[in-house]
């Protein structure tokens, strides 16, 4: 309704639509054709929290296999809940328990189907049933590219920094001497000369000007080394922990969280010593617990006062891959922004993205949309056609 | 590199704070911006602007090559389940500050109280709230609250004064000397119960109950008719004729929201309802409640008695009762008597006057019209105002003989508010053990050997029964922010009871829950819902024992006084208030500061003009206002002003009128003196008022009708609107919405114009208060304002409230003169704004014909030259984070609560499912104690608001501009004949 008269960056921007698309097909047809068992791997991301399938131990026991060690009926009661079971004296779930240092097993809330559809899922070896490779590949495989362009693009962003600061001193420089020597010097007698020289350092020095003003407070490539050594890279890459095992509240909050040290416990009270850098930086979790002092991460993804993100409704509602945004994250040790989280950069995505239409019932009472949908007229509602580009979305 | 920049900052940020003035010191003359006197006035010479030049490219050029500051993410250590950092966690709670009572929800972020919201569980307030509810969130967060105990002056720790205070304690129980608890009315039963115990413990101690504006005239009459010293419960909403003399009940007498809620629920003209009550009001000065009624008549306080005996009599009269004689007066009360008598069993008479002979008189007229358990309930009684003013009277009096030798004051400031403050004062001196539990560093903890302050409501347990039966649970919101103790643990501390309050009071519930509870509720369900209701066992109306009636006396041999309570500050509780000093006051629109109202008549004879300056009594000098409507040979000043101890914002505001007060009788009586006023020639001072203009030019602004033409023709007063919507055509293109459209529909019929939804909006969307120089500058930032008019007589006028705020255009005209695009329309048909779009250039304000938009003249937040609450780290806790603070140089204007539009919207697409009605609420339409906003879904056939937009008292506000408002009015009903 109003140009908002934004910049894009055009690689950037069909970059990020490639990957979208691309996710966005992958989520669809995988969740189309395999419905429970995806359901599955999805259940199963709290369970990669202490458990491998075929990786080892983690702090509970490696569950490749558990469908021939024990009873399907065994499994559900304990998985359902633990500290009951071994109450009730059953002596397997007891030696199971003391054989895994006595950390129960904390209760879940899944239906029998559900834990049989993860039990399906261990027994295929972590993947979905009848999926082929490329489709369990959760996040698709230019994600590591995507990690070195963007190491790369961070060196040559700077590069490229240096190079507008020289240009701008040059043609600065150049500006001064044109105008030098049309008043006092006067050695080149074309006066057109000067003025083209003028004009078009004045142009560039513009440009130059304008890009930098722009982008200032933006932190893209931002990588502040954080108080600990955490690895992304361990966390959420090699051990295949989920997102919002951490970042909790990300489905019901403005704020995807930072875990307390409570959560880190949850694995750290067995995990006290890391492969790459030992005991050192798990025992500043310990410490903080001792101290009573909640450890001060420094914030990465910075957004200005004005602007209220909230990712319960990308996240939850919009069903936004965390990656989207941040970037491939598995692949990093310490927190990198990917992205510029420039207002043409949101804004770029509200105009492409889909938004759940067919799926939530809240979007029921826009009838004429659904006219246009049944009559053809359009072919999907993005953000945009339901007020996804009006200043009040995200500034009050 | 980067933690040391932080270091730096924080070193930076110690400067800074080194740098910040100490103590209260007053602020000196207002300067823009930090400019000195020379450079205001123009004396600034080419260097200095070359200076300034030089610096402010070199600091941008500074700024723009620096790193963005390091900004830290903090979790907690552990997160306790029922807490999600950016999802607000509700409780319910109960607000009772000695005088008012409201059960409330306590709105909390991140565990810090932000928002105040009705309870709409409560059957007393329903989901109402007063404007001081509303703002006592601020009051948590009030950089005057004491951190520490103090004895003597010094800071201290809870330890030592335990220890001392008990040892003191101990020694004069065993002397056997008098100790005196001096509280404000208490009526937690729980607290009652602790204070019993704990009299046993200590039996020397007596108890004195005080309130500075007290009721006790009531319970002494109704001792006399009925046996019991009670305040019976009023039932507005069951009498079809009220006569009020000086009771302000909509805005201060004993239950302002309940009887708001009652009365605008009996006068609702919805579906169909052409039911109303009618409201006679006799008053001296113009009230919130005089200014809603149907029949405001003005008399003096010599007259009260006169015209009370004069309607008694013409119903005595007629019911064949004992009349009394009565000396003439200019008064007709031959219309109302007719209509109570009509209504007998219906009607209702209350007086605010604390005088027995009134109240005697009151009652009578009551039992004739055959009131009592019907529309007055003696059984179902109110616990507010226990205060004795006699036994207060007692208690100075044995301080100053000396009498007392331990004096512990809980949430009373009599240095402050006893109207002898000086006898109060001497009497204190000679008191050996003087022990405050003041919040703040008052008038009266000034002069006491102990400071034990106690927790501010939000961090306290107590229980309330303010009428019998009906119980509701205050809790903490938050952790006690600073070393303070909640007075009950005092009095256990040093009672040596073993435990905390919060055990004693659980204990207590216990025992009250396990028998007389129908629901079976328990007490977790209890702390849910915030209240309780008791079994009541019904009992029978006391028989009513006819006393023989007397006119009180009367001197009326010159100006008369009468006091009353600002709807804003009321007694002074909370006179450091900003949000409630800045609230403009309902009838006058004056803020900070109080003055002296006297009639334009008056006015006129003693050339006496606005902002002139009085003495009264040759003593106190105030600023004149002239009232319209002030009853003709009285002046009117509000109490609660002139504190000298109230903190920052308080401080020396006004002129403090408690000894003005007439004690001539065995009660404090807010009117009944009669004071000299001479003007101070020469001498004038400034009032800020934010409404100058009464009139509407002509333009059919505020509309009203009578009852009586409304029956005939629904229509009626409103027929300009369908002119308009025939005759308006436009060049624009028609908006088209799809699934949403929101709207707003006031009904100026039941809106009295209490100001709660201007606080109420002050608290959500963190409204800066800006200051007396700068209101008067016109530059009040409230995105909710309520516009008053005048009509008729101005001697007497008619009044109209009005709440204004942005009525969301759908052909707004500010919206097409930005030239940025700063503010635009929705799809939602809100008409939005984005700060950080806008460039200041003011076009929209002046093109706005509603003039709601707000420019940001200065910097609000951090910034000393506005010391209110936006300066300090305290008192920014109470700002809401889910709204921007907004900087200078950028309009800002009502966004309909957008951030709860989100918030609703998104919880339904969470929960996949469609919005529902009303699941949106704004937040003036929240907490409106009389229902009078309504707020939905214009799209939604079905929707409260959609319903009310076709009935024919709905207008537009200004609708022949055809601005097509989001917002429309509903014409006012007044119940007259003519």
């Amino acid at each position: 309704m109003i140009n908002t008269g934004i910049v894009f960056k055009k690689p950037l921007a069909l970059n990020a639509f490639l990957k979208n698309g691309l996710l966005i097909l992958l989520l669809l047809f995988s969740s189309l054709s395999f419905g429970q068992t995806a359901e599955a791997e999805a259940n199963f991301a709290v369970c990669k929290a202490c458990h491998t399938i075929g990786g080892g131990k983690l702090v509970g026991p490696d569950l490749k296999g558990v469908t021939e060690r024990r009873e399907e009926a065994w499994i559900l009661r304990f998985v359902k809940n633990s500290t009951e079971f071994i109450q009730s004296g059953d002596p397997v779930a007891k030696q199971v328990f003391e054989e895994n240092n006595s950390i129960p097993m904390p209760p879940n809330n899944l239906t029998d189907e559900q834990i049989k559809d993860i039990l399906l899922y261990i027994e295929n070896g972590g993947k979905v049933a009848g999926a082929s490779e490329a489709v369990v590949e959760q996040t698709p495989k230019p994600a590591q590219d995507e990690l070195e362009s963007t190491m790369i693009l961070a060196e040559k962003k700077q590069a490229e920094a240096q190079n507008l600061y020289i240009t701008f001193i040059i043609l600065s420089v150049l500006i001064v001497i044109s105008i030098f020597d049309l008043l006092v010097s006067k050695i080149l007698k074309a006066r057109w000369i000067h003025v083209v020289i003028m004009l078009i350092s004045v142009v560039v020095i513009g440009e130059i000007v304008f890009l930098e003003s722009a982008a200032l407070g933006r932190q893209q490539y931002y990588q502040p080394e954080q108080p600990i050594m955490f690895s992304h890279k361990v966390h959420a890459g090699q051990n295949k922990i989920d997102c919002k095992y951490c970042h909790f509240t990300a489905d019901e909050s403005m704020h995807a969280g930072i875990p307390p040290v409570n959560v880190c416990m949850n694995c750290h009270s067995q995990v006290k010593q890391g492969k790459l850098t030992g005991t050192k930086e798990i025992d500043k979790i310990y410490s903080a617990i001792e101290r009573n002092k909640p450890i001060e991460w420094i914030k990465v993804h910075n957004l200005p006062d004005h602007v209220y993100f909230n990712h319960a409704q990308h996240v939850n509602v919009g069903k936004v891959a965390c990656a989207e945004c941040h970037g491939p994250v598995e692949k990093m040790d310490q927190i990198i922004q990917v992205e510029d989280l420039s207002m043409g950069w949101c804004i770029q995505c509200h105009r492409e993205k889909e938004v759940q239409f067919a799926d939530n019932k809240f979007y029921d009472q826009y009838t004429k949309l659904h006219q246009q949908i049944k009559s053809g007229k359009i072919s999907k509602v993005t953000v945009q056609m339901i007020g996804g580009d009006e200043c009040q979305k995200c500034h009050y | 590199m980067e933690k040391k920049y932080w270091q730096s900052l924080e070193a930076y940020k110690e400067l800074k704070k080194s740098e910040l003035p100490q103590g209260n010191e007053p602020h000196a003359e207002f300067s823009i911006e930090g400019l000195d006197e020379s450079e205001i006035k123009g004396k600034s010479s080419r260097r200095d602007f070359l200076k300034m030049l030089g610096f402010s490219v070199s600091a941008v050029a500074l700024a723009s090559s620096c790193q963005t500051p390091i900004r830290k993410a903090i979790p907690l250590l552990n997160q306790p389940e029922d807490l999600i950092p950016g999802v607000p966690n509700f409780y319910a709670s109960t607000f009772f500050d000695g005088i008012d009572y409201c059960s409330i929800l306590v709105k909390t972020r991140e565990n810090r109280p932000i928002k105040i919201e009705g309870n709409d569980l409560s059957p007393l307030t329903k989901s109402g709230t007063s404007a001081r509810v509303q703002a006592s969130v601020l009051n948590l967060y009030d950089d005057a609250r004491l951190r520490k105990p103090f004895n003597n002056g010094n800071e201290s720790d809870w330890e030592t004064i335990d220890r001392e205070i008990s040892q003191q304690l101990g020694g004069l129980a065993q002397e056997g000397k008098s100790v005196v608890l001096l509280t404000s009315t208490i009526i937690s039963p729980t607290t009652r119960k602790l204070i019993k115990e704990f009299r046993e413990i200590y039996p020397n101690i007596t108890w004195t109950t005080y309130d500075e504006v007290s009721a006790s005239a009531i319970r002494k009459a109704n001792e006399q008719n009925f046996g019991r010293a009670v305040i019976p419960f009023y039932h507005f909403d069951k009498a079809t004729v009220i006569v009020s003399f000086n009771a302000d009940f909509l805005g201060n007498w004993l239950l302002p929201v309940t009887f708001s809620k009652q009365f605008s629920g009996r006068r609702k003209l919805s579906n169909g309802n052409t039911d109303m009550s009618r409201l006679y009001m006799f008053e001296s000065a113009m009230s919130l409640t005089g200014s809603n009624a149907d029949y405001r008549i003005p008399i003096k306080p010599s007259e009260e008695g006169l015209v009370l005996m004069s309607l008694y009599n013409e119903i005595a009269g007629i019911s064949g009762a004992t009349t009394y004689p009565v000396p003439s007066h200019g008064f007709d009360v031959k219309q109302a008597a007719m209509d109570l008598l009509d209504n007998k069993g219906k009607s209702l008479v209350v007086s605010g006057t604390n005088n027995v002979n009134i109240q005697l008189i009151v009652n009578a007229i009551n039992q004739l019209l055959g009131n009592y358990a019907s529309t007055i309930d003696l059984n179902k009684t109110v616990n507010l105002k226990q205060g004795d003013d006699e036994r207060m009277r007692q208690l100075v009096a044995k301080m100053n003989q000396g009498q007392v030798a331990g004096l512990l004051m809980y949430n009373v400031n009599p240095a402050y508010n006893y109207p002898q403050t000086d006898v109060f004062i001497s009497g204190l001196k000679k008191v050996g053990l003087k022990v405050s539990f003041a919040e703040t560093m008052d008038e009266t903890a000034l002069l006491c050997d102990y400071v034990c302050p106690d927790n501010n409501y939000l961090e306290s347990w107590n229980d309330a029964e303010a009428v019998k039966g009906y119980l509701s649970i205050t809790q903490p919101t938050i952790q006690p922010i600073f070393n303070t103790r909640q007075f009950q643990d005092s009095l256990m501390a040093w009672g040596s009871f073993g435990g905390d309050f919060s055990t004693y009071l659980e204990a207590n519930w216990k025992g009250l829950l396990s028998s007389g509870n129908p629901d079976g509720k328990s007490w977790a369900k209890v702390k849910h819902d915030g209240v309780y209701t008791r079994k009541a066992d019904a009992g029978e109306t006391p028989g009513f024992i006819p006393q023989g009636l007397k006119l009180p006396e009367a001197n009326s041999s010159g100006v008369e006084l009468a006091l009353y309570e600002k709807i804003g500050i009321g007694t002074g509780k909370y006179s450091n208030n900003p949000w409630l000093l800045e609230m403009p006051d309902p009838i006058t629109t004056a803020t900070w500061d109080n003055y002296a109202c006297v009639s334009p008549k008056f006015a006129e004879e003693h050339q006496l003009q606005f902002e002139d300056v009085v003495k009264i009594n040759g003593q106190i000098e105030l600023p004149v206002l002239v009232q319209p409507g002030q009853a003709y040979g009285t002046v009117s000043i509000a109490l609660g002003f002139g504190r000298t101890a109230a903190g920052k914002a308080g401080n020396n505001v006004g002129q403090n009128v408690y000894r003005l007060m007439n004690g001539k009788n065995s009660t404090f009586q807010l009117s009944g003196e009669v004071v000299s006023l001479e003007k101070v020639i020469g001498k004038t001072y400034p009032l800020a008022l934010t409404q100058m203009h009464h009139t509407m030019e002509g333009r059919p602004i505020a509309r009203e009708t009578t009852l009586r033409d409304f029956i005939k023709n629904p229509s009626s007063g409103n027929e300009k609107e369908r002119f308009n919507e025939e005759n308006n055509t436009t060049l624009y293109q028609k908006v088209n919405f799809d699934g949403i459209q929101w709207g707003m529909s006031i009904d100026l019929s039941s809106c009295t114009g209490c100001a709660n939804c201007v606080i109420a909006c002050q608290a959500e969307n963190n409204v800066a208060v800006i200051g007396k120089e700068q209101v008067k500058n016109r530059r009040i930032m409230h995105w909710m304002r309520i516009d008053r008019y005048y009509s008729e007589d101005v001697e007497n006028p008619e009044v109209f409230h009005m709440p204004t705020m942005c009525q969301h255009c759908d052909n707004a005209p500010c919206e097409n003169v930005c030239p940025v695009a700063a503010t635009n329309h929705s799809t939602e048909g809100l008409n939005q704004m984005a700060y950080n779009r806008c460039i200041g250039t003011r076009y929209c304000i002046n093109n706005c014909p509603y003039k709601v938009r707000r420019f940001n003249w200065f910097e609000f937040t951090n910034n000393n030259q506005f010391d209110y609450n936006m300066n300090s780290e305290l008192g920014k806790m109470v700002l809401n984070p889910d709204v921007i603070v907004r900087q200078r140089g950028v309009v800002e204007k009502c966004s309909l609560c957008i951030q709860r539009i989100q918030e609703k919207k998104l919880l339904a697409k969470m929960e996949n499912r469609p919005l529902k009605e009303g699941e949106v609420v704004v937040a003036c339409q929240q907490s409106c104690p009389t229902d009078a906003i309504g707020f939905g879904n214009l799209q939604n056939p079905s929707s409260k608001v959609s319903k009310e937009r076709k009935e024919k008292r709905t207008y537009h506000l200004l609708g022949h501009l055809h601005t097509l408002p989001s917002t429309t009015y509903m014409t006012k009903v007044r119940n007259k004949e003519s």
